[in-house]
C-alpha cells in the first residue's frame, strides 16, 4: 500500500514512458515481446507498465481527495446536527434518509451525466455521496457522547458550548470517524474504477485502472494481459486499504472485536 | 404494529416525492437536452415540434407536475431512446432479466454462504474455517467486475469451458430458456461478495451463540448435537443473519451495473447507463423511483421479519435514540 502511494507520487520518475505516448508501430504487444515494454502495450500502442503506474496516481488522487472533502463537509455538519439538534438536525437527518434510500452508485452516475465526465467531476460526484457516511457517524457519536458525565461536568464548570464540542466531544468521537474514512478509501477506489470501467470516468488519455479493464474487454481472448494486470492492481490496492482499515479499527477501537 | 407500518409507508411516499424532485431538478439543471443536435442539424420547426410533443417546451415545474400526475397512474411516458415502446414496458422487460440474475445470485450466495458459515463456526479454527475466513475477506474487498474478469480469463479464455457473455443465448440450457451455461459466470462473479458477507455474519453470530450458557445446558441435558444446533443455536443466530439478508437483497435485485456490462446482459443497469448518457429523462426518473421504492419496501419487510423471528423486538416502540 505504501508501495502504491509511492508509485502514485513518483509516477513521473518511475514510468519508462509518458502515459499518453503512442507508438503506432507497437500496438498490442504481449508482455516481454519487446525489450522496451516489459508489460506490453495497449490497443493504441501505449506502454502498459507506464499506464499502470499512472493509474495508481489517478486512483490515489481521486480516493484521497474525495475522503478529505467528505471529512471536511461531513464532520462539521454531523457534529453540529448531533450537538445542537433542532431544525438543523431535522433537515440533515432527512437529507441522510433520502440519500440512503437508493444506491449511491446510481446517484453518482446521474451527477456525472449532468456535470459531464472528467477527474474533477468524479471527485465532486463521489464527495456528494461520501460526506453522508461521515456526517451520519459523527452525528451518532456526538449524540451518545453528549449525554456522558464529563460533558455535564464541563458544562458545570462553565465551559462554552463550542469548547465542549471541539475540546471534549470531537476528540472522543474521532476514532470511529477515522475508521470510516479509512474504509471509505477502498470504496472510492472501487467507485472510480467502476465508473471508468463503464466509460463514465476520467477522460482519455489519463490512465485509470478501471478504464483499462473496460477497454480490455474486447481484446481479452488473445491479449489477456490487458485485463489481468489492471484487475490485479485494483484488487491488491483495495485489499491493502481494507487491511489498513481493519488494523486501524483493532488499534483504535478494541471493544469492537467481532469481524463482520 | 399496523400503525407503525402505515407510518413507514407514509415515510416511503415522502422519500419517493423528495427523490423525484431532486432527480428531476438535477436532470433539468444544466443547459442542453435529449434532442440537442449532436447527430445532425434539425430544422428549427421540426425541433420545436419534437420538444412540444414531449412537453419539453414548458417551464420545468410544469413539466414536473405533468410527469408526476401521470406517474401516480403508473404511466411513466415514452423513452426517448426507443420511441416505439413505453418506459413501463422497457423497464419490465429489462428488469425481468435483472431479477433473474439477482434471484439466482441470492439463492447461490445465501445457500453457500450460510452453509459455509455454519460449517466454519462449528469447526472453529480448522482449515475449513481458515479457508472460509480468507476467501470471504477477499470476496468482500475485490470488486465484482474484477472477479468477473478473472473468471472470464480462467473459464472462458484459457479453459474455454463456458461462454464469455450473454444471458440465455448460449443455447445450452437446463430448462427451456432458464439456467443456461452462460448464467454460470455472471452469477458466480456476482454472488461472491454477498456470499462472503453472509458467511462472515453467519459464522460470527453462530460462534457467539455457541458460547452462551443455554447451549451448554442443552448439551448437558443430553440433547443430540443436531438438535442443539437446530433448536438452540441456529434459532438464535438467525437474527443477525437477517440483518445481512435484508441489506443485501435490495442491492442484488436492483441489479449490478458492472456485471451486466461485463457479460453484456441487457438488464436494467445497462439501460440506466445508456439513459443517463442520452439524457433520457423518463427512463432515469422511472428507474430512480423504482429503485427507491424497492429499497424502502424491502427494508420494511426486513424489519417485519425481525419481529417474526425474535418476539422480543417490538416495532415502533419508543426507543432512546
Amino acid at each position: 500500500m505504501g508501495f502504491i502511494l509511492f508509485l502514485a507520487l513518483f509516477a513521473d520518475l518511475l514510468s519508462p514512458f509518458a502515459y499518453d505516448r503512442v507508438y503506432f508501430d507497437r500496438v498490442l504487444l504481449m508482455p516481454f515481446e519487446h525489450p522496451e515494454h516489459p508489460l506490453g502495450t495497449d490497443e493504441v500502442g501505449r506502454d502498459y507498465l507506464s499506464r499502470l503506474i499512472y493509474g495508481a496516481r489517478t486512483s490515489m488522487m481521486v480516493s484521497l481527495s474525495v475522503q478529505m472533502i467528505a471529512l471536511m463537509i461531513g464532520l462539521p455538519i454531523g457534529a453540529l446536527a448531533g450537538y445542537f439538534g433542532g431544525a438543523f438536525d431535522f433537515v440533515i437527518s432527512r437529507i441522510i434518509d433520502i440519500m440512503t434510500a437508493f444506491p449511491a452508485l446510481l446517484f453518482t452516475i446521474l451527477i456525472i451525466s449532468v456535470l459531464g465526465g472528467g477527474m474533477p467531476t468524479i471527485i465532486v460526484a463521489l464527495s456528494i455521496t461520501s460526506w453522508i457516511v461521515i456526517a451520519r457517524i459523527t452525528r451518532a457519536q456526538i449524540l451518545t457522547l453528549r449525554e456522558q458525565e464529563y460533558c455535564t461536568a464541563a458544562r458545570g464548570i462553565g465551559a462554552s458550548e463550542w469548547r465542549i464540542l471541539f475540546r471534549h466531544l470531537l476528540p472522543n468521537a474521532m476514532s470511529p470517524i477515522l475508521i470510516a474514512v479509512s474504509f471509505g478509501i477502498p470504496t472510492v477506489i472501487f467507485a472510480e474504477a467502476g465508473l471508468s470501467f463503464l466509460g463514465l470516468g476520467v477522460n482519455d488519455p489519463i490512465a485509470s485502472w478501471g478504464k483499462m479493464v473496460g477497454a480490455s474487454n474486447a481484446y481479452v481472448r488473445v491479449y489477456w494481459h490487458l485485463a489481468l494486470l489492471p484487475t490485479l492492481a485494483i484488487a491488491l490496492t483495495m485489499l491493502g486499504f481494507s487491511f489498513l482499515g481493519d488494523g486501524l479499527r483493532d488499534a483504535l477501537d478494541p471493544k469492537q472485536k467481532i469481524r463482520v | 404494529m399496523l400503525g407503525y407500518i402505515c407510518g413507514r409507508i407514509f415515510a416511503l411516499m415522502m422519500i419517493l416525492l423528495a427523490v423525484s424532485i431532486i432527480v428531476f431538478s438535477l436532470m433539468h439543471s444544466v443547459p442542453g437536452g435529449p434532442f440537442d443536435e449532436r447527430k445532425g442539424r434539425l430544422p428549427p420547426a421540426a425541433k420545436a415540434n419534437i420538444l412540444k410533443k414531449y412537453g419539453l417546451d414548458q417551464p420545468v415545474w410544469k413539466q414536473y407536475i405533468n410527469y408526476m400526475s401521470h406517474a401516480v397512474r403508473f404511466d411513466f411516458g415514452i423513452p426517448y431512446q426507443r420511441p416505439h415502446t413505453t418506459v413501463a414496458k422497457l423497464i419490465s422487460k429489462s428488469w425481468a432479466i435483472t431479477v433473474q440474475v439477482g434471484l439466482t445470485t441470492i439463492v447461490v450466495a445465501f445457500g453457500f454462504g450460510i452453509l459455509a458459515g455454519i460449517y466454519a463456526a462449528y469447526h472453529q479454527n480448522s482449515w475449513v474455517d481458515t479457508l472460509v475466513t480468507f476467501v470471504s475477506s477477499l470476496g468482500v474487498t475485490v470488486p465484482n467486475f474484477v472477479v468477473a474478469m478473472w473468471l472470464i480469463l480462467i473459464f472462458a479464455v484459457s479453459l474455454n469451458w463456458l461462454p464469455m457473455g450473454g444471458w440465455g443465448s448460449s443455447g445450452q440450457c437446463l430448462i427451456d430458456k432458464y439456467f443456461c451455461t452462460d448464467w454460470i459466470l455472471p452469477v458466480v462473479a456476482y454472488a461472491i461478495a454477498p456470499m462472503a458477507i453472509v458467511a462472515r455474519y453467519t459464522r460470527a453470530s453462530i460462534v457467539e451463540v455457541m458460547g452462551e450458557d443455554y447451549v451448554r445446558t442443552a448439551r448437558a441435558k443430553g440433547l443430540s448435537e443436531i438438535k442443539v444446533m437446530r433448536k438452540h443455536v441456529l434459532r438464535n443466530a438467525q437474527i443477525p443473519m437477517v440483518t445481512a439478508l435484508g441489506t443485501e437483497i435490495p442491492n442484488l435485485i436492483t441489479g449490478s451495473i458492472f456485471i451486466e456490462s461485463t457479460f453484456r446482459i441487457n438488464g436494467l443497469g445497462k439501460y440506466f447507463v445508456t439513459s443517463t448518457l442520452n439524457r433520457d429523462y423518463p427512463m432515469i426518473m422511472a428507474t430512480f423511483l423504482l429503485v427507491a421504492f424497492l429499497w424502502g419496501i424491502l427494508y420494511l419487510l426486513t424489519d417485519i421479519a425481525y419481529t417474526m423471528i425474535d418476539p422480543r423486538v417490538r416495532l415502533g416502540a419508543k426507543s432512546l435514540s
